[in-house]
């Protein structure tokens, strides 16, 4: 092993890693303060007692149950906005296995404000009362269990939002990893996390099952993974992943131990984006997790899985001008993967499944862009732009994907939310809600002008600018074309049928909560954060797709790309 | 101004709209980068009205304090108008010259369109569908009337539509709707190209829709909101061909680059672009009512009021002629235009002339008061096409003088009347809410007779009951006429005086809309003055009219302020040079000034070019003009319908003199007149809506069926197949999802060999 080096904590170093320390400060806040009592110690032989602060019994402020989410909110509302002030700052490497860039800034910012987002939407969800009572006997049974659940409930506080911290620092150091062992510890270090999250309530029907169904399929996936890593380092003997590019441009023909290493990666790489076949796991974890980690695993988990794909396969894999290994193989799973999702989502009846599978359909739209980078015919510019659509894509699903599963969330806040009956006549209920969840579904389909449309414009516009080109320009008609035109091209015709196909079942979302007869007229839940939560990425899901904050936002994702692709 | 000190209150909660253009003065912004809220803030206001008029409905502070979104309307569009003055006070002095300019500013460029072109920039100046400003004399104009009369029309409606109980719990769907109308003219006159002119045409195109059918439970309501659209839609067909065409030509749509030079260097193919212009024109002819896309106008009455001065006076009527006052740097062969394009003038002269004659006629034999303003609204605009399409034949001819005296002419003249017009409108709504009041006060909100608070034949007398109401409409009326000093007189001589002299000097063809333009001045001044005679003077020809009162509140306010206008806006702006300075869009020089030192001189030298000028065509022509209008259309209507008031009933001096005047020319019967053939035939409005209707069962409705099977059996069944197959194969692909993890690892393991076998089997 080369290069992996003292990893020293000077000032210059802390500043960069500013997000992942304000991380581990907020984790270590979060077990300590609810601990903060006026316990004493008496000392040996005096009746001098010293306060050690730790236990006993509570004081009023760290004794509320609130606590773990406003400890969780702020670190990370801090981490967000340091990692957004670091997204210019130069290139910096720590430890000869990080590399803190613009663009694993820009991926930090994004799933930091996802975990944000998912963590104030748990405020609501996952309900910390103060007025907390213990049942007594002569309490009714439904009386008796609710008070027991919100017992539960205050007391498992603090369990949930470590596990979205650690989420948070898998995710964020995953970005800057330029060693495939780290990224690997990485990115397992946030999936376990979000295994348990996805298991945890336990106690409702199906919670457990689906944490358990996850974590299997999951840790197959990993293990296949991490095998096919070794299997690269055999070939390669190094992990590092400059190396591993070099060793790979100079490689002659295929090495079965390389080209089998790649492939295992992608399996677990599949896993994580849910590409078909890999993601038969996901709809069902989807639907009995929580809706906001449901969210979090179709938005953060999956840019993880395609950041990964990022480094894998453009980093290590895309030789010069020619086809890399994986592009037909990546195609054909592309193709696989949005039909599969389209048409599953088509007749299911539980918007949780809905969206988890129009989030399949989604990975296959990205893959098919990847693809096309692997294809040999695209020029360095034409690469960049798909990778920063792609990128773009990720970072928008953020507002929209995610927004639709905090509209879920809110409904679960009454225990409702897993069938499309629970939308029904959400419009006159709740008009703004509605409205908000209606922009989310018309910007998944990809209506203009919202910011779903400029991302997928702006991939189906780079995979047709790379192969249209290709067509012969002399023949004058379509069918001669059609006929000489690289087969790439048709990932972009796979990309427009499905998104027709897709706003079927998009559309009807709001068929039904326009349309349809309420059971009740009666407003939802208050719940005013997570309502905030919600205005805030309609709003952002409009702006971002027409107007400056769309410029920039394109600008600065682009301007991270190059960095990426010339790095 | 007779509202009550709580209604007054109100005006309060617009303040803080009214804040924001200081606000961005002293933070040192342009007036042109703020004329970006001239539609912005309606654009963000109409949902807010919408929506929250949804959720609020019914409850006494959103009926009571915001009037159900009325007065976020008003502050919205009182934004629009302060924006709109500061943009015209910025402006007024110095126009950016005609060729430097004219995008003043870009508000919008969608964004990076240029990314699709595979050249790997971000930025960089190419844009496909953005807007900006474009400011001439013409667009400060237009601009300055659509805001000051969308803002006094909503003013007026707070009194209007929240007295009625029928609007009770709708009018938000009135303002927001409104306001989207208002912001459509806004953008269609500020918009630097034609694209976005014709996407903000269509939104007012959508607006008079759903406003004309804002009554939609009533059948002719509805009838009336589907004519105007689909006949609007005929003409907006064409405008799109003829931008089709024009791009095709120039290969943008934006003015400055179709301006800078229409001709290309003379390479143009003339017979093109006539055929781009002539398309363009025909959505105008849509748009402004004229002959023979004329028969939705007369129908869009049954809209409430304030929507009939609306679309009447402040907007829509005003973009047909708009955009043919834009087709001028196409024609000006002075100025880089197309040589050989006469005809277009022509043809547009006539279809003015014809529309204006065949609309008075018309109008004559109205009783509903708001209809003879409908279709005098037809004839005053075929007047302002006439000019225009002689300004299009001067120009055509390098007739610059004589182009330029009439095409000013034609501008204020659609100044004039607009200003009219939106007070005779919201006069007659005055009219007819307070007689609708009396009516149900008498009979306790019974409906059943068929009391027609429309029909001016249960009205008369009404001087002495609404005095503000009949002074207003007074000279509304002197101002259509064109009653010497007077509003319109300014610009109507213009007009007419200018297309004699093209008959007269040049082309013997213009003698058509020439003569035609000249009688109906006589006709003009015949069924105003009926109108008029017949709502105010006499004696009361119902119960109803003893037991009207001119109370409501809000409505006073605009229609003194637009009395004032109309009484000295015309004189003054003709003393300040107002045509020349309309003209000047197209002549690249001129200020509004006045033309002598002193003001007294600039009077005398207006005056005398007005009454006599030198010319002694034009001077005859003119006082033949006045004597039609002034003396005989008047009389005769006073012989017919004039006459004292009832005893005992007095008037303001304002108006008692002209009550009094009606009666001294004796009386005359015309009973006999109205069975006549041709009195029937203009009461059934020449049978144009029973041709168009034959000819559309003949022709379009089985066409229509047949698309209709087409559509259910060919297109439908399609569709049903894809979608059954869609569903089979969804549940399909359903079925593997097992819910076993074990089922899901063996998948799993499949997709990672088949991965290997593609990575491995292909590459080695």
């Amino acid at each position: 092993m080369n290069s992996i080096g003292q990893l020293s904590l000077d000032s210059d170093t802390a500043s960069s890693m500013m997000p992942e320390l304000i991380m581990i400060l907020g984790l270590i806040a979060i077990v300590l303060v609810p601990n903060l009592g006026d316990a004493k110690f008496r000392l040996p032989l005096t009746s001098i007692r010293v306060p050690v602060l730790l236990g006993g019994s509570r004081f009023d402020l760290t004794n509320d149950p609130r606590l773990p989410n406003r400890i969780s909110n702020l670190t990370f509302s801090l981490a967000l906005l340091s990692s957004l002030l670091l997204i210019s700052e130069s290139p910096k490497e720590v430890g000869g296995i990080l590399m803190v860039d613009g663009f694993s800034r820009l991926f930090s910012t994004m799933f930091l404000g996802a975990l944000l987002l998912v963590s104030i939407a748990t405020t609501h969800r996952l309900p910390a009362k103060t007025n907390a009572q213990v049942p007594k006997e002569s309490d009714s049974e439904n009386v008796f269990d609710r008070k027991i659940s919100i017992l539960i409930d205050n007391r498992r506080q603090v369990d949930f939002y470590i596990l979205l911290i650690m989420v948070g620092l898998g995710m964020t150091m995953m970005t800057m990893a330029t060693n495939l062992f780290m990224l690997i510890v990485c990115i397992e270090l946030a999936s376990l996390s979000t295994y348990v999250l996805v298991a945890f309530h336990k106690e409702g029907p199906s919670g457990g099952e689906a944490g358990a169904k996850y974590f299997i399929v999951g840790s197959v996936a990993s293990a296949i993974g991490i095998y096919g890593m070794s299997l690269l380092y055999l070939w390669s003997g190094s992990l590092d992943l400059e190396i591993l590019r070099q060793n790979w441009l100079s490689m002659d023909g295929v090495d079965p131990f390389a080209a089998f290493g790649i492939g295992m990666m992608l399996v677990a790489f599949g896993f994580k984006v849910s590409a078909a076949p890999f993601h038969l796991a996901a709809p069902d974890a989807y639907s009995g997790a929580a809706s906001q980690v449901s969210g979090l695993l179709a938005t953060a988990s999956k840019a993880m899985g395609f950041l990964a794909l990022f480094r894998v396969l453009v980093m290590i894999t895309v030789p010069e001008g020619s086809e890399a290994i994986w592009m037909i193989a990546l195609s054909i799973f592309a193709i696989v993967t949005m039909t599969w999702g389209n048409l599953a989502a088509l007749t299911s009846e539980n918007p949780k499944r809905i969206l988890a599978y129009s989030s399949v359909a989604h990975a296959g739209y990205m893959l098919a862009a990847i693809a096309v980078v692997g294809s040999g015919i695209s020029g360095t510019g034409q690469s960049s732009i798909i990778l920063t659509a792609v990128s773009f894509h990720l970072f928008v699903l953020v507002l929209f994907k995610l927004g639709a599963f905090l509209v879920l969330t809110l409904l679960e806040t009454e225990g409702k939310g897993h069938k499309i009956e629970h939308l029904h006549g959400l419009g006159r209920r709740e008009p703004l809600i509605a409205g908000s969840m209606f922009l989310f579904v018309l910007s998944l389909a990809g209506v203009p002008p919202l910011s779903g449309f400029l991302s997928k414009l702006l991939m189906i516009n780079g995979i047709v600018s790379t192969s249209a080109s290709t067509g012969s320009s002399s023949s004058a008609d379509v069918i001669s074309w059609a006929e000489s035109v690289d087969p790439l091209f048709w990932l972009a015709a796979a990309i427009v049928l499905n998104s027709a196909l897709s706003l079927f079942y998009y559309l009807r979302i709001g068929l039904v909560m326009f349309f349809e007869e309420p059971s009740t007229e009666k407003p939802l839940k208050a719940a005013p954060s997570l309502r905030m939560a919600i205005f805030a990425c309609a709003l952002l899901t409009v702006l971002c797709g027409i107007g400056p904050v769309s410029e920039w936002l394109l600008g600065t994702v682009s301007t991270a790309i190059d960095s990426f692709m010339y790095q | 101004m007779g509202e009550s000190k709580s209604e007054i209150g109100l005006l309060g909660y617009l303040l803080p709209f009214l804040a924001v253009v200081p606000v961005l003065y002293l933070l040192d912004w342009e007036s042109h980068e703020a004329s970006i809220l001239i539609v912005a803030v309606p654009f963000m206001t109409f949902p807010v009205i919408l929506i929250a008029g949804q959720i609020y409905n019914g409850t006494e502070y959103w009926k009571i304090k915001l009037k159900e979104g009325g007065i976020l309307a008003l502050g919205a569009l009182g934004v629009s108008l302060s924006a709109s003055l500061w943009l015209v006070y910025d402006y007024v002095d110095s126009l950016p010259n005609f060729y430097d300019q004219q995008s003043v500013i870009q508000w919008l460029e969608w964004v990076s369109f240029d990314l699709l072109q595979s050249d790997y920039t971000l930025t960089s100046g190419t844009k496909i569908l953005g807007m900006g400003v474009w400011i001439d004399s013409i667009t400060l104009m237009i601009l300055l009337v659509a805001t000051f009369l969308c803002f006094l029309i909503c003013w007026f409606s707070l009194g209007y539509m929240n007295t009625d109980p029928i609007n009770e719990d709708r009018n938000h769907r009135f303002y927001g709707e409104f306001v989207l109308f208002a912001l459509g003219m806004f953008g269609m006159v500020l918009a630097d190209n034609f694209l976005w002119l014709f996407i903000f045409w269509e939104v007012m195109g959508l607006c008079s829709y759903l406003l004309i059918g804002f009554y939609y439970w009533k059948d002719s309501a509805a009838y009336a909101s589907k004519k105007a659209f689909l006949t609007t839609r005929v003409g907006d067909v064409f405008l799109m061909i003829g931008l089709f065409i024009l791009y095709d030509i120039y290969g943008s749509l934006e003015f400055s680059v179709i301006f800078h030079d229409p001709s290309l260097d003379g390479m143009v193919d003339s017979n093109k672009l006539f055929w781009a212009l002539l398309m363009m024109f025909i959505g105008a002819v849509g748009k402004s009512a004229q002959f023979p896309l004329h028969v939705w106008l007369p129908d869009a009455m049954e809209g409430p009021t304030p929507v009939s001065a609306l679309i009447h006076a402040a907007t829509m009527v005003n973009a047909g002629l708009y955009l043919v006052a834009r087709m001028v740097p196409f024609v000006d062969v002075g100025h880089h235009g197309v040589a050989g394009l006469e005809e277009l003038g022509l043809i547009i002269a006539y279809v003015g002339g014809i529309t204006a004659f065949m609309a008075a006629a018309i109008a004559f034999v109205q009783n509903d008061i708001k209809k003879v303003l409908a279709y005098s609204t037809m004839s005053q605009l075929a007047y302002i096409f006439t000019g225009l399409g002689s300004a299009l034949w001067f120009y055509n001819n390098d007739e610059h003088h004589a182009a330029v005296v009439v095409f000013g002419a034609s501008m204020f003249h659609l100044f004039n009347h607009a200003m009219a017009k939106g007070m005779l409108f919201m006069a007659s709504g005055s009219v007819i809410h307070e007689v609708h009041h009396a009516h149900d006060h008498l009979h306790h909100g019974n409906h059943d007779d068929d009391f027609d608070p429309q029909d001016m034949r249960n009205m008369g007398g009404l001087a002495s009951k609404m005095p503000v109401t009949a002074t207003a409409m007074m000279f509304g009326s002197m101002s259509i006429i064109g009653i010497p000093l007077i509003g319109g007189f300014w610009s109507k001589e213009g007009i007419i005086a200018e297309t004699w002299l093209a008959a007269l000097e040049h082309e013997p063809l213009m003698y058509g809309p020439a003569i035609l333009v000249l009688l109906t001045a006589g006709m003009t001044g015949f069924y105003m003055s009926r109108m008029w005679f017949m709502t105010f003077a006499g004696e009361p020809k119902s119960e109803v009219i003893n037991h009207v009162h001119e109370e409501t509140p809000w409505i006073k306010m605009p229609l003194i302020t637009l009395t004032i206008v109309t009484a000295f806006g015309g004189f003054a702006f003709a003393l300040l040079g107002a045509t020349d300075y309309l003209s000047s869009a197209y002549d690249y020089s001129g200020h509004l000034e006045l033309h002598e030192s002193t003001l007294l001189s600039s009077i005398i030298a207006e005056l005398e070019h007005a009454f006599l000028p030198e010319k002694m065509n034009l001077r005859i022509i003119g006082w033949i003009t006045i004597f039609l209008s002034f003396i005989v259309g008047p009389v005769f209507a006073a012989r017919i319908h004039g006459g004292n008031l009832a005893k005992g009933e007095s008037s303001t001096p304002l108006v008692s003199w002209l009550v009094s005047l009606s009666s001294k020319f004796g009386s005359q019967d015309v009973s006999s007149l109205a069975e006549s053939e041709l009195s029937v035939a203009l009461q059934n409005r020449l049978y144009f809506d029973d041709l168009y209707e034959g000819i559309l069962a003949k022709t379009v409705i089985p066409f229509s069926e047949f698309t209709a099977w087409f559509d259910r059996k060919v297109i439908d069944g399609m569709i049903k197949q894809i979608e059954s197959k869609s569903v089979f194969g969804s549940v399909q692909v359903r079925n593997l999802t097992t819910g076993s993890a074990r089922d899901y690892i063996l998948m799993a393991t499949i997709g990672m060999l088949s991965i290997i076998a593609l990575l491995w089997g292909l590459n080695s």
